[in-house]
């Protein structure tokens, strides 16, 4: 018996093992939840280790990856820098198209209020001299055209149409200082002549017991015949009265902006 | 205006004038109402300068200079006047005068680059005769 037990020593111990192993198993297969102190102790040893070579590993991927494996990407930057420009250029193009287009519905707000056709026209050009004050607009007498047509913006009044060439009109702006429009104070109804200062406009023949105060709206009264009554030509910023006098001194800021005007409307029928 | 007064200064009398009346109308055409404003102006302009111009030593860049300052000013002045006394309105004199500073710098300074400029380019250009400013091209000049 002793000798068949050395002599079958190795495969015994085999055979041992291999029970004593499916036996544990077996037993960690109904613990699956708890941690032996075998695998703990593997654990906590080997974790320094896994920590240090995958930080090994991590630094020698990232070598590789950023500076030994960087085949065409100088091209690709370049590339990408080029589509980046163009993107950004098409995003600022998106973006001004996209204010033209609010300016635009604005003004056909304006214009649809008021119940006459209208032609749009862009602003091309600005009087070349610093006193006189007109802008030239890309519609002419092609686009049927004439003298003494209004101009207006989403704001209010512009001015009028002064020459007009097939392509392009010349707009007399209402603060020109040639230009008189009939106007009258929407809250109190008081008529007087706007009158171009070069900057602001002036009420001419504002009576002194006339009811003005600052903030009050400036409109059409559509007494000259070139204007539709009630569009908005600017808001009274001061008022004064001198000692003597029939008339009080009124200033009026323009409603329209001049220097940022881009589009404007131009009214090709009015009733007179 | 800077090439009215070259005009006056380089031209003969009628050609400056015949000149000046077309640069006038074209400054009309591009702003104001009325065409002849700036015609009249520039007529008179040139009609001085070539007058005032053989009392001067024209070839003087310093002095060419001045006479732009001078000569924006006179242009200036002459609108007020001319616009007081045909306009069926008040002339907008605050918004003219008050223009005169930054004209008379934006018109001095264009003034004697360009004057350094033509004197630096005239060896690519050749020789013409009756140029004003340049020392020696003067139709005046007498060697």
């Amino acid at each position: 018996m002793r000798d068949l037990l050395i002599r079958y020593r190795f495969l015994l111990l085999a055979i041992v093992l291999m029970l004593s192993s499916v036996i544990l198993y077996s037993y960690n297969l109904r613990q699956k939840d708890s941690t032996t102190f075998f695998e703990r102790s593997i654990l906590t040893f080997s974790a320094p280790f896994q920590v240090g070579i995958d930080g090994v590993a991590d630094f020698s991927k990232s070598i590789w990856n950023d500076y030994f494996w960087l085949v065409d990407t100088r091209q690709l930057n370049i590339e990408l820098n080029k589509q980046n420009q163009l993107l950004h250029a098409q995003l600022h193009q998106v973006e001004e198209v996209a204010l033209q287009n609010d300016r635009l519905r604005q003004l056909l707000a304006f214009v649809d209020a008021l119940d006459h056709p209208a032609l749009p026209a862009q602003v091309i050009g600005e009087d070349s001299s610093t006193w006189a004050r007109t802008i030239v607009i890309d519609k002419g007498a092609d686009a049927g055209l004439k003298n003494g047509f209004p101009v207006v913006a989403a704001q209010g009044v512009v001015g009028r149409i002064i020459k007009v060439a097939a392509k392009s009109s010349r707009v007399l702006l209402i603060s020109d200082s040639s230009s008189d429009v009939a106007a009258l104070i929407q809250r109190t109804r008081t008529r007087g002549i706007a009158h171009g200062l070069g900057e602001n406009l002036s009420i001419k023949y504002a009576s002194r017991n006339a009811d003005i105060k600052v903030g009050d709206l400036l409109v059409t009264s559509g007494m000259g015949g070139v204007f539709p009554k009630g569009l908005p030509l600017g808001v009274i910023n001061s008022v004064e009265k001198q000692q003597f006098g029939f008339f009080q001194q009124v200033e009026v800021s323009p409603s329209v902006n001049f220097s940022y005007l881009e589009e404007v409307m131009v009214m090709i029928e009015v009733d007179k | 205006m800077i090439l009215a007064l070259y005009l006056a200064l380089s031209e003969k009398l009628l050609r400056a004038l015949v000149s000046g009346l077309l640069l006038g109308a074209m400054q009309d055409s591009f702003s104001g109402t009325t065409l002849g404003l700036y015609v009249s102006v520039f007529l008179l302009i040139i009609l001085s300068v070539h007058l005032l111009s053989d009392h001067f030593n024209t070839e003087s860049k310093p002095l060419l200079v001045l006479l732009i300052a001078v000569a924006t000013v006179l242009q200036n002045l002459l609108l007020v006047f001319f616009l007081a006394l045909f306009a069926d309105y008040a002339p907008p004199s605050h918004v003219i005068l008050f223009a005169i500073p930054q004209q008379l710098l934006t018109n001095t300074f264009f003034a004697t680059v360009m004057l350094l400029l033509l004197l630096r380019c005239q060896q690519f250009l050749g020789n013409r005769s009756g140029l004003a400013g340049l020392m020696y091209q003067s139709k005046r000049h007498v060697s």
